[in-house]
């Protein structure tokens, strides 16, 4: 049997790109390794565009907890800030009326330069090199829109984005929990501390999407809706061995359990990393390229501990990071290779369960490799954390599942268990991602394309690169 | 009756002196102003101990730009470049790295650690090369203000983007690449050689508060390779007669131009009046009068201190309040008595008349930086090491030598501030790591200073202590240096120029700063 495209992982990009393009009459069969892979309440910002050009106006949501982030304080009680300005400024100021003062400004000014970044993120990556007439025409266009902002904004653009996320914080506030209630956005996924240059730009694009003072990507149920959606063809529980390629062009997927599906369009949305040099017959790529697929940076630091719980509670939001210099020195543990001392957590609520985001924790530890005594270890200490934290907890949770970088690798398939497929650092992003040059979802493979968040925009913006790369796709076939 | 001069210039470091050079040769009246006796800023010579002598601060050379050598005639003023050609690095397993000025010895040492390595390594120079040359333009530019509608911002901005595209892909990409990984990430997708990768990340990390895994290092790498020494690319040298002889040869041809110097007169304040400068009042309480003043201090130095506030926009102000210095690196100059004698090569070879680079992997430079970061001088710190007295007999009495050791990191803001027995203790560290690779170092030693970024700023007046007169971080570069919207050597106060490597294209003894200013102060019509 054959199909018009064959989609690799039905992550929310893989599901985007599918349906987007059984929407335009082809034929799509999904491929996705796990029987069950989605949680519901996926982290990201859904482009507004989405709606309409999935055929889901009014269905898709993203949302915030309200308050979005609860900062355990060191002398007991926590901060919370929330959707709503005058509340979190109200909060704020209980702790320190001059960074009060200061928030309303703060969160404009960076909710603007977000903006800027959602503009660039709803279409293809820049391409600052081209000679052609309309890209040259599009980049005028944006560059206009940026001197529209005003003088204030393109220097806050330029001089912000390189910044590390501490010194900009260090320059607008002085209470540690607040700091790092913001900062601890501009580390997130990636494997650098606050203090690192390109954090603050980090801290933006997690705030893409959010209202003004809402730090955080918001959950959607884009993933959940489509996967119950009609119009692909589903194969679940199976993973592709292979991408088949003959005389250059893909031509379908040979599967685990030894079937082959073709199709002339193979659109995937696993890592570059494991597509490229995974999937493929070696010896498609030159070796420039291949040299530059395997130098994406992809290390993940980030582990995920999820609970069953007991009952119910406002249990979405609980981040145990005091300041700054703790997430800096959490950071220093794990470029040695440890598991942070003190790591930074943060809860959310999904499916009924309770998990949470660790990090710093080393894909491979330097004193040796995971196994189950260590991942109880770390199990533990997250859990001790969590309940010196926020004694509300003790009780409610229960059976507790641990997943470090490497079992992330294992189970989703994300080399170096980086969950966005590519760290989000200023040399991996728009132009440069996945890599130089190859920004537009294409590979040297004809009828090959990523549509994964390794590709542009990249992670924490829902179907984002899904999108892009369907639209790329149809474009191509047009012509 | 007080004369009115054309220019006066405040500080007589490198850049003060070129600007003056480059003011006087275009006919103008310039008196230099030194608020110490001697010219040089931190490029100077000093005699610590009797027949030993030291540059103090400043000990290499390479990033001066020709065309000022060529313009000023500094060989015909005395300045003589004796080039430094090896480089050492000595392990912690008693093996080590060695760079030689043979290309070809080099890499059958490379070789011996890496046949990978050894094949990268050319070609990773070929693209340092090309980086470097791409730059270059730039760093001869005034930056254009990317917020300005100006035709000639706009024309500038062309300017800076035909540049980068005209590099071609590739060389586009390694530049974007450049300016915002960190050396570490950098070097990993060349080389796979830990001491190789240590090495040559030190050069990314020299002057900032950074560690060789922090995003922007790379660029100082850069930084680094942009030096030229009679159009040889990448070299480094001594000045004879120590640093303080490039002071001293500009400061000739400044004199030679007709340019006034003068030493022991500080400046404390700026004259403003109506909101243009007319002359600086010294320590003494004298009073000169100039049509033109230019700043070769720091920004904070130039703004904050020499001029009253009310003087200044408020949000200039703010912005040269939080231009960072974080001053990281302190000196140990070292009187011998006779050579040390590192185990991994031992006795007096030719490897002691190049450098000697402490940096025997990536963790030790990466630790060194943690230490700094939270407040403490690094305990096993990151070191560049040359004994000048082996290539330049002069600077030492006959049978004995001189050392000087670029220590990093040493923050300027110490826990507790920086007293006698922390400066004892920074030291002791000091020489502890040196002794794990040079055991006789301790009896080597007739006399030894201590200069912490403390020191620093208190003798040479650099803020903070900063070696660049502010970190070369993306932030602040180009059109963000000093701040946005001046970064043309031009100030809120008319007639108020600045000059030093605190305005693009930054520190180094590089120079650029200190001519273009001059080329924007006679654009104005001085």
């Amino acid at each position: 049997m054959s199909h018009d495209a064959i989609v690799i992982g039905g992550g929310t990009n893989g599901l985007v790109a599918a349906h987007l393009l059984a929407r335009a009459g082809k034929r799509v069969a999904l491929i996705e390794q796990r029987a069950d892979p989605f949680l519901a309440g996926e982290p990201g910002w859904i482009p507004p565009q989405l709606a309409a050009e999935l055929g889901l106006p009014g269905l898709l949501w993203g949302r915030h907890a309200d308050p979005w982030i609860a900062v355990a304080l060191e002398g007991g009680g926590r901060l919370e800030l929330f959707g709503d300005m005058a509340k979190s400024v109200e909060a704020i100021r209980r702790l320190s009326p001059a960074d009060a003062a200061k928030w309303p400004e703060f969160c404009a000014r960076m909710r603007v330069l977000a903006g800027v970044l959602e503009q660039l993120y709803v279409q293809p990556a820049p391409d600052v090199e081209t000679r052609q007439l309309a890209e040259l025409l599009r980049l005028g266009r944006l560059g206009l829109r940026v001197r529209r902002l005003g003088r204030q904004a393109m220097i806050d653009l330029l001089r912000i984005l390189p910044m590390s996320v501490a010194e900009l914080l260090d320059e607008w506030f002085e209470h540690d929990a607040l700091k790092a209630a913001v900062g601890a956005a501009g580390v997130m996924h990636l494997r650098q501390g606050p203090r690192s240059g390109g954090t603050a730009f980090v801290m933006l694009h997690h705030h893409v999407g959010s209202p003004a003072g809402v730090f955080r990507p918001p959950l959607s149920n884009l993933g959940s809706l489509l996967k119950a959606a009609s119009g692909v063809e589903l194969h679940l529980g199976v993973a592709v061995e292979r991408i088949t390629v003959v005389r250059g062009a893909a031509t379908g997927v040979t599967l685990a359990d030894g079937r082959t599906l073709t199709a002339p369009l193979v659109v995937s949305s696993a890592d570059p990393r494991r597509t490229l040099l995974g999937l493929l017959e070696p010896g498609w790529l030159e070796p420039e390229f291949a040299r530059a697929v395997g130098n994406i940076k992809c290390r993940g630091v980030v582990a995920q501990v999820t609970w069953a719980v007991e009952r119910a509670g406002a249990f979405d939001g609980l981040a145990v990071a005091p300041s700054l210099t703790a997430l800096e020195r959490a950071y220093d543990d794990v470029k040695y290779g440890r598991v942070s001392a003190e790591p930074w957590l943060e809860t959310r609520w999904a499916d009924g369960r309770l998990v949470a985001h660790v990090q710093y924790v080393p894909h491979t530890p330097a004193d040796g490799a995971w196994d189950d005594p260590r991942r109880h270890a770390l199990g533990d200490l997250v859990e001790r954390r969590l309940l010196a934290h926020y004694p509300e907890l003790r009780g409610v949770l229960k059976e507790r599942d641990v997943e470090t970088p490497r079992d992330l690798e294992a189970r989703y398939g994300w080399t170096g268990g980086h969950a966005y497929h590519g760290e989000l650092t200023l040399d991996q992003i728009l132009f440069m991602r996945p890599i130089p040059g190859w920004s537009r979802y294409r590979t040297p493979v004809r009828g090959l394309y990523l549509c994964g968040s390794g590709a542009h925009p990249g992670g924490a913006i829902a179907g984002g690169a899904g999108r892009l790369a369907a639209r790329q796709i149809l474009e191509d076939a047009g012509r | 009756m007080a004369t009115t001069w054309d220019a006066i210039v405040i500080g007589g470091g490198h850049n003060g002196l070129i600007n003056a050079a480059y003011l006087a040769r275009a006919g103008r009246r310039v008196l230099v102003l030194e608020r110490r006796e001697r010219v040089g800023g931190a490029a100077v010579t000093e005699e610590i101990f009797p027949g030993f002598k030291f540059s103090m601060f400043s000990y290499v050379v390479s990033l001066l730009r020709p065309e000022i050598i060529r313009d000023l005639d500094l060989p015909g003023h005395g300045l003589h470049i004796l080039p430094l050609e090896s480089t050492l690095t000595p392990m912690l397993n008693g093996d080590h790295l060695a760079t030689w000025a043979d290309h070809d010895q080099s890499r059958r040492e490379l070789y011996r650690h890496s046949p990978r390595d050894a094949e990268a390594y050319d070609e990773y120079g070929r693209l340092m090369h090309h980086m470097a040359q791409a730059v270059k333009p730039i760093l001869g530019m005034v930056p254009p203000d990317p917020t300005s509608l100006r035709p000639r911002d706009l024309m500038g901005m062309l300017r800076v983007g035909k540049h980068f595209r005209g590099l071609g892909g590739e060389q586009f990409h390694a530049m974007f690449k450049l300016m915002t990984m960190s050396s570490a990430d950098f070097l990993d997708e060349w080389f796979e050689t830990d001491v190789l990768k240590a090495t040559k990340s030190a050069s990314g990390i020299i002057g900032t508060f950074l560690g060789p895994r922090s995003p922007g290092t790379a660029y100082v790498l850069l930084h680094h390779y942009m030096g030229e020494l009679d159009g040889v690319f990448r070299a480094w040298g001594f000045a004879k007669g120590g640093t303080g002889s490039v002071s001293e040869a500009i400061a000739a041809a400044a004199r030679r131009l007709g340019a006034e110097v003068r030493t022991g007169a500080g400046v404390t304040r700026l004259i403003v009046q109506g909101g243009r400068a007319t002359g600086v009042v010294l320590e003494s309480g004298e009073e000169i009068r100039a049509r033109t003043v230019v700043s070769s201090l720091d920004p904070r130095r130039t703004f904050l201190q020499l001029v009253e506030a009310k003087e200044l926009p408020d949000e200039f102000v703010r912005d040269i309040g939080r231009f960072k210095f974080r001053g990281s690196s302190g000196k140990v100059n070292l009187a011998l008595g006779a050579l040390p004698d590192f185990t991994c090569m031992p006795g007096a070879g030719p490897h002691l008349r190049g450098a000697m680079s402490i940096s025997p992997s990536m963790e030790y430079v990466e630790r060194a930086y943690d230490d700094a970061k939270y407040g403490e001088f690094s305990r096993q710190p990151y070191m560049d090491i040359v004994i000048p007295s082996l290539i330049d007999p002069g600077m030492a009495p006959p049978g004995k030598h001189v050392m000087s050791i670029f220590v990093q990191y040493a923050p300027w803001n110490l826990n507790g501030g920086w007293t006698d027995a922390k400066r004892e203790a920074f030291g002791d560290a000091v020489i502890d790591a040196i002794e794990r690779f040079a055991p006789n170092i301790r009896s080597c030693i007739l006399h030894w200073q201590v200069l912490t970024p403390a020191d620093i700023e208190r003798i040479t007046g650099l803020s903070e202590g900063n070696i660049f007169q502010g970190e070369l971080a993306l932030h602040q570069l180009f059109f963000l240096r000093p701040a946005p919207g001046y970064a043309r050597f031009r100030t809120p106060v008319r007639r108020y120029y600045q000059c030093g490597s605190g305005t693009h294209p930054g520190g180094g003894i590089m120079g650029a700063s200190g001519r273009l200013a001059a080329m924007a102060v006679l654009e104005d019509g001085a």
